[in-house]
């Protein structure tokens, strides 16, 4: 008789007096941890609390906290005790100093608050040296956490008074027993960091050995044989009409990053000419996507491509001829030699292969040219390379035999970057004495016996000698944050000349290269241009330097390296391109997460390095990369085994890459320098055999079932059809017609074609104070990253990480967007007799070509005068402002998203999380001292808010009130937008239209301005110019 | 009669730190509306000369006490003639030099020190000055603390007479209500119906239901008004007035002594903050006064801790390890509002008093204004543009012609919009 159905979980709830019934009768099945409430640990017996006892404890503590929080908290202001005379918190000071870190220099102004820098910019005065992205970014390598703190030995901190006696006692002991001491460094440029380099070789004699992980090696080596110099020149792009340029990334990373100024200087289409730029290359790079004819060739077969093209110069010439294969990029080659021979003087070819041969013919062909003193200048060389591949050879062999007694790393990392890091991990074991100058617990650092913490550059004194007839200073911008010592000051010490290097600084200036000019006025300007005394300081002796400057090089023959190169011409290699990307560089930085998240300017993706691959080679392999639902990207992951080495890496399918050709980025696989760059990517450096970024791969396999997840910002696009994103044209079309490839727009209405902008809905702005604008030139702008870098530095904005980046989570307020195009036209296509679909197919999809063409496109919120945005925002949060702007107010957003959803650019942001103080996104922002750098002038944003560009409004406010406070008329280009003082190329122009005579005002006239998505007719304060090629 | 006078020299003397070509003016203005209280007046007038030019260095009063110079009153002065003091004063260097034993006797006690000289006072001054000196007017400080004391029961006036006329409400309601309990007995008594008042208030109630319903209405709106308004000072500190780690007076510095708000709050005319002054900004004065009027010697003291000043042998202590002064901060905006000082002392010229209230009356700072967004935009409604200012020159000429010549609100330039406070 069951009168209900009985429901039971476990058989042993039907027994009688079981276990489960007596659980049952409890709330809980354990008791509460009362000892941990009541903490009182000792007790092991029941604690007297119950149930109620832990409610009343919680009410009560929920209640006390809420009422403790109706209290204000009471902040302090804790002023100085003695203010220094120049700080004034709340306003910014600006220093003059330099930065070098082996690879990259820059005169910089660095931006202080309250006496912490903050933000970097260009020393306009100082012609030479452009502020990179990477050198932009640096400022934040101050702050990171896991600089070096202390001294250390064998990982335990020790006193610098304790390591200053142990080390020099050990060191008097090796050079008293005759051993080798060797000082290892990458180069320095540095006037006085040689001379007391050279003391401490007096001292101890040791020797110095010097090796750039990049090396030029190859360019320094040919200059020797050929002009008896072993030093780089300096390269003149804006003289150039001809570039040719083979695998050489010079607006990249090629020697240093300064060239994009000059280069840019003749790319204005506004000047009627233009310099014609080819270039030839495996691996699609910043400065082919810049090209206006760019030929993919295999690595292997650059060699011969440049034999044929100084054949072609040859024969014009009447020099001698060598036998050869025909290239198949022939064609472009016999334009090139042409336009070369043309502009004989005023042209320029470079090759970034680092191979004395490769850099003979190179030379060979720019002094046939006459291009020597003209476009290459050898009399203004440049000392930022200046390592000598053969001596670091010497040093292993060195190693090997144990010969050495001691080795003291100059702030490099061996370990990590040199291709026989094993080997070398492997002989260091039977060094005496080890000892690893550095600012971070490296590779390199963490094998040593002794570790001693540098400053960082902002922290230091010092100087530079970049080019030939120009010296710079370095000041300190901060007190020194750690228990460190500049790496000058630790070789005094050991030198016994004492730890003031800002004396021994002052007195070597003033010796030496002063003359009769002010210290602190050159400490003010931070450079100074030619000198008296300069030419004293250089190795070579007065008639020497005319002798060399004077001639155009020795007449060296070329037939054993036209020899050498056409031997390495393998037909059906796979080629290695080991290259460096524009945010990463060498990998010295790659614990900057700034860095790390900007994106490539070609692959778009960030926090990876990968295999590059051109699409029909991947098809080849069959390998392949799959775009997510959401739009993430995944690839495959092959093994690559290059010089009895292998590697896992992902996949990346690159259109505009040369087929058989692989490309795989430097700088990634870092281990123990920070969270940021841990497990991201892998070290490409192991491939880098005899410092020659081009190798043959011997192997390449699938993995199956394996696939990496990439953070790419942007997919492959193609741009046909949608004239109003990017406009481009002919510079021969544009001199015809200033118009073209601008024309303008017309809607068809009832009235008949009318303009969109007299078609509106709404009334126009009232504009009578001022009209901010911003124009950014398509022609000048070559995609390097700078400006996001500055606007990351400048706005605060968050770092998210490679997970958000994967759900399109960027923060980025400005993005560069880049687009691909087929170089593939009606005309083309009717020449190579195509049918119409074959014809449109192959218009559509570049990846069907091997080559492509390339346009960036810097895009940041457009500051619509009728702005979308605004119109939707329920709460008012987006509005419009008197001077052309689109506010953004934190405060006031409630996080609908509804603006960012009508926003047609796509550049509003939204906060997913709070990405300050919190672990999940452990950057900068997450720790006391990476919080150091942001701007106290603009707000950290919370969760939940929208955010995007704001023009810099707090730089336009701070210089409106500068003239206010002056009583005088605010000027043209007193405004600093951060990405406009970032470019480098001049491509963006910011200023107020409502000044006739502002340079804003005339390029908003200029006949090639457009806004994007016109037909819109949002009205933005942001305008384009049609990009010109000069094809 | 005593006291009016008083109250007309305070006015004065607040005016007088804007004004610096003071005395004249003061003077002049005194002998012809206070014509009758001569003898009165000259202490008065002493007592402003004194306090703006001797009380840095000289303490006023019966005791022996030195500040920089010897402690003042009749016990000191009346040592000396009258024409020696006028010398001494208007320039004791020259009467040191000239030998003058007196004088001579004086710089050596004060190791040495000189004094500042006065060539600017008239006999007449001193005169008054030294009235004032022998004259220790106890009475002038007493009617301040009395005016202090008036302050304080004229604030919290307000609350209490609130406090009492609802606790006489509930007391005459309760009265009434035993009353009416009083007569119900006698009326039992008596063998007659009670009263009942509630029964009485029932009926009103069910014969007038549009009565209960306003009535629930008014609760209503009343309740939600005063959550509202509750709500709207949540963040705010008006009235806020903290203890600072140093008792420094405001009243004294700048009321009294007259010193210019930007001599020490030296960042409001060009940096966005204002700038509470370091140590070394107070030592200017404090290197020589070691002992103050109100507390003596312990706040001084507070600032030689804090930077590593021994005021014994006035030196500053070598390898001292400077304690900063941690101030409480009283004006506290929100971080996602943008302020900036000087945009509105430099650019907008307006006084610190229009947002920071009466300063150099206030004893302890108290945060005057509400700092709310509301009371901003207020003023930013209001406030005219200094269109002089050659900044707005090319604008003002578009302005003249479309707003006809009238004045230029900060409004119409934008001053209302969200992002210039906001970004």
């Amino acid at each position: 008789m069951i009168k209900k159905k009985k429901y039971f979980k476990s058989l042993d709830q039907l027994k009688e007096n079981s276990v489960v019934s007596k659980i049952h009768e409890k709330e809980f099945i354990e008791k509460l941890p009362n000892d941990l409430l009541s903490m009182n640990n000792t007790s092991k017996s029941d604690s007297t609390h119950t149930r109620r006892d832990f409610l009343k404890m919680v009410g009560f503590t929920t209640a006390a906290a809420s009422l403790a929080a109706c209290e204000a908290p009471v902040k302090n202001i804790i002023p100085y005790v003695v203010k220094p005379e120049e700080i004034v918190p709340g306003i910014a000071n600006w220093y003059a100093s330099s930065f070098y870190d082996g690879h990259d220099f820059a005169s910089l102004l660095v931006k202080t608050r309250e006496g912490r820098p903050i933000f970097l910019k260009s020393n306009d005065k100082c012609s030479l040296g452009g502020v990179s992205a990477r050198v932009q970014a640096s400022v934040l390598n101050l702050y990171d956490n896991n600089r070096l703190k202390n001294p250390k030995k064998n990982g335990k901190t020790i006193s610098w008074k304790k390591l200053d006696e142990e080390i020099i006692f050990k060191l008097k002991k090796i050079k008293n027993e005759n051993r080798k001491i060797v000082l290892l460094s990458s180069s320095i440029i540095s006037p006085t960091t040689n001379e007391i380099i050279n003391q401490f070789k007096k001292e101890y004699n040791s020797s110095h050995v010097v090796y750039d992980p990049v090396s030029s090696s190859g360019i320094l080596d040919a200059n020797k044989i050929m002009f008896g110099l072993r030093k780089l020149p300096t390269y003149r792009f804006d003289l150039s009409e001809t570039i040719v340029s083979f695998d050489a990334d010079f607006l990249g990373d090629w020697i240093d990053s300064g060239h994009g100024r000059d280069y840019a200087k003749n790319r204005n289409p506004e000047n009627k000419t233009m310099s014609t730029h080819f270039q030839f290359e495996s691996i699609l790079s910043l400065t082919g996507a810049n090209a206006d004819f760019r030929s993919p060739i295999k690595a292997s077969k650059i060699g011969e491509a440049l034999v044929n093209l100084y054949n072609i110069i040859a024969l014009k010439s009447n020099n001698k001829i060598y036998d050869v294969n025909r290239s198949p990029n022939q064609e472009m080659l016999t334009k090139a030699a042409n336009s070369l021979w043309k502009n004989r003087g005023k042209s320029i070819i470079v090759s970034g292969i680092n191979d004395v041969n490769i850099q003979l013919i190179v030379n060979k062909i720019n002094q046939i040219l006459g291009n020597y003193d003209k476009t290459i200048n050898l009399s203004n060389f440049s000392n930022l390379k200046q390592g000598d591949d053969n001596d670091l050879l010497n040093l292993l062999e060195d190693l090997r035999e144990n010969k050495v007694g001691a080795i003291i790393n100059l702030d490099v990392n061996p370990v990590y970057n040199l291709s026989s890091a094993k080997d070398f991990q492997k002989y260091l074991k039977n060094v005496e004495l080890k000892i690893s100058i550095s600012e971070k617990m490296d590779e390199t650092a963490s094998l040593m016996d002794y570790v001693c913490p540098k400053n960082n550059y902002l922290e230091s004194w010092g100087d530079c000698n970049p080019y030939s007839g120009i010296f710079t200073l370095i000041q300190p911008t901060i007190n020194k944050l750690f228990n460190t010592r500049q790496l000058e000051s630790i070789l005094m010490k050991w030198s016994k000349l004492g730890l003031d290097y800002y004396s021994y600084l002052k007195s070597f200036w003033k010796k030496n290269i002063l003359g009769d000019k002010s210290w602190n006025t050159t400490l003010h300007d931070g450079f100074l241009n030619n000198p008296n005394d300069y030419k004293k300081l250089l190795e070579l002796s007065q008639s020497e330097v005319s002798d060399i400057f004077g001639k155009n090089g020795n007449s060296v023959s070329i037939d054993s390296s036209i020899k050498k190169v056409l031997l390495n011409n393998n037909q059906n290699s796979i080629d290695l391109i080991l290259y460096s990307k524009t945010a990463i560089g060498s990998g010295k930085f790659a614990n900057n997460p700034w860095l790390q998240e900007l994106p490539d300017p070609i692959s778009k993706t960030t926090w990876d390095n990968y295999l590059t691959i051109s699409p029909r080679f991947a098809k080849e392999l069959g390998l392949s990369n799959e775009n997510t639902s959401n739009g993430a990207l995944n690839g495959d992951v092959v093994s690559i085994k290059s010089n009895n080495i292998s590697l896992e890496v992902p996949v990346l399918i690159q259109p505009g890459q040369a087929y058989s050709t692989l490309g795989l980025a430097i700088g990634y696989g870092r281990k123990g320098i920070g969270d940021a760059a841990e497990n991201v990517g892998v070290n490409a450096y192991v491939f880098m055999k005899n410092f020659n970024s081009y190798q043959i791969v011997d192997e390449i396999k699938k993995i199956n079932n394996k696939t990496h997840e990439f953070a790419c910002t942007q997919l492959h696009h193609t741009m046909m059809g949608r004239d109003n994103i990017v406009k481009e044209t002919l510079l021969s079309n544009y001199l015809k017609n200033p118009k073209s490839g601008n024309p303008e727009l017309f809607l068809e209405t009832h009235e008949g074609p009318q303009k969109p902008k007299n078609i509106t809905l709404w009334n126009e702005h009232d504009r009578d104070v001022h009209w901010w604008n911003l124009s950014i030139d398509l022609s000048k702008c070559i995609g390097c990253g700078a400006c996001v870098i500055a606007c990351h530095s400048e706005n605060n904005v968050p770092v998210v990480g490679k997970e958000e980046i994967r759900k399109s989570r960027d923060m980025h307020w400005l993005r560069i967007d880049r687009y691909y195009s087929s170089d593939m036209n009606e005309n083309i296509a009717e020449s190579q007799g195509k049918s119409t679909i074959r014809k449109f197919l192959d218009m559509e999809v570049p990846s069907k070509s091997e080559n492509l063409e390339v346009v960036f496109q810097p895009v940041m919120c457009q500051h619509c005068n009728h702005a979308p945005c605004e119109t939707v925002c329920p709460v008012a949060a987006t509005t419009h402002s008197r001077e052309g702007l689109n506010h953004m107010t934190y405060n006031r957003c409630i996080g609908t998203r509804y603006c960012a959803n009508n926003c047609p650019y796509k550049v509003r942001r939204f906060n997913w999380f709070n990405y300050s103080e919190n672990d999940k996104f452990d950057f900068n922002m997450n720790n006391d001292l990476g919080k150091m750098v942001l701007n106290p002038d603009v707000t950290v944003r919370g969760r939940g808010v929208m955010e995007k560009c704001s023009m810099c409004i707090q730089n336009i406010q701070k210089a409106k009130l500068e003239a206010k406070k002056q009583n005088r008329k605010l000027s043209d280009g007193e405004v600093d937008c951060a990405c406009e003082t970032a470019c480098d190329t001049g491509a963006l122009v910011f200023g107020d239209v409502l000044n006739k005579k502002s340079k804003i005002y005339s390029e908003t006239k200029n006949p090639r301005s457009y806004h994007l998505l016109e037909e819109l007719n949002t009205k933005p304060s942001v305008w384009y110019q049609t990009k010109v090629r000069n094809k | 009669m005593y006291y009016f006078c008083v109250a007309k020299v305070k006015i004065a003397s607040i005016d007088m730190f804007k004004n610096y070509n003071l005395h004249f003016t003061l003077l002049i203005s005194f002998l012809i509306t206070n014509f009758s209280f001569v003898s009165s007046q000259d202490i008065e007038l002493g007592e402003s000369l004194f306090s703006s030019n001797c009380a840095s260095c000289h303490y006023v009063g019966p005791e022996e006490k030195k500040l920089i110079g010897p402690g003042l009153g009749s016990h000191t002065i009346d040592k000396y003639s009258k024409d020696w003091l006028y010398s001494w004063i208007k320039n004791s260097s020259e009467l040191i030099a000239s030998g003058d034993e007196l004088a001579v006797a004086v710089y050596e006690e004060y190791n040495k020190l000189q004094m500042t000289a006065f060539p600017q006072f008239s006999n007449e001054d001193i005169d008054n000055i030294l009235a004032y000196v022998q004259v220790r007017p106890e009475e002038v400080i007493l009617s301040s603390n009395e005016d202090l004391i008036d302050n304080v029961s004229d604030n919290s006036f307000s609350s209490e007479s609130i406090f009492v006329f609802i606790t006489s409400l509930i007391i005459l309601f309760s009265c009434l209500l035993t009353l009416i309990k009083a007569k119900n007995l006698l009326k039992i008594s008596r063998g007659q119906k009670p009263i009942n008042i509630f029964s009485g208030i029932n009926n009103f109630i069910k014969s007038n239901p549009a009565i209960i319903v306003f009535f629930s209405i008014f609760v209503i709106l009343f309740c939600l008004k005063t959550i509202w308004d509750g709500l709207l000072t949540v963040g705010v500190q008006q009235g806020y007035q903290p203890t600072q780690p140093i008792a420094f007076s405001h009243k004294l510095h700048a009321g009294m002594n007259g010193v210019d708000c930007n001599y020490c709050h030296s960042g409001a005319r060009h940096s966005k903050s204002a700038l509470i002054p370091s140590a070394n900004v107070c030592m200017n004065c404090h290197t020589y006064i070691n002992e103050g009027q109100i507390s003596g010697k312990t706040e001084i003291a507070k600032i030689y801790a804090a930077i590593g000043f021994d005021p014994e042998t006035r030196t500053y202590i070598d390898n001292y390890i400077q304690k900063p002064i941690k101030w409480v901060r009283i004006h506290n905006l929100p971080d996602l509002a943008y302020f900036n000082h000087a945009q509105h002392v430099n650019a907008g010229g307006l006084e610190c008093q229009t947002c920071h209230g009466p300063i150099e009356e206030m004893e302890v700072v108290e945060q005057y204004s509400p700092l709310t967004m509301g009371w901003c935009i207020e003023c930013h409604r209001e406030e005219k543009v200094n269109t002089d200012n050659d900044y707005y020159h090319e604008m003002n000429k578009k302005w003249v012609e479309k707003y006809h010549g009238e004045d230029i609100n900060v409004n119409n330039i934008g001053g209302l919009e969200c992002g210039k406070c906001h970004y």
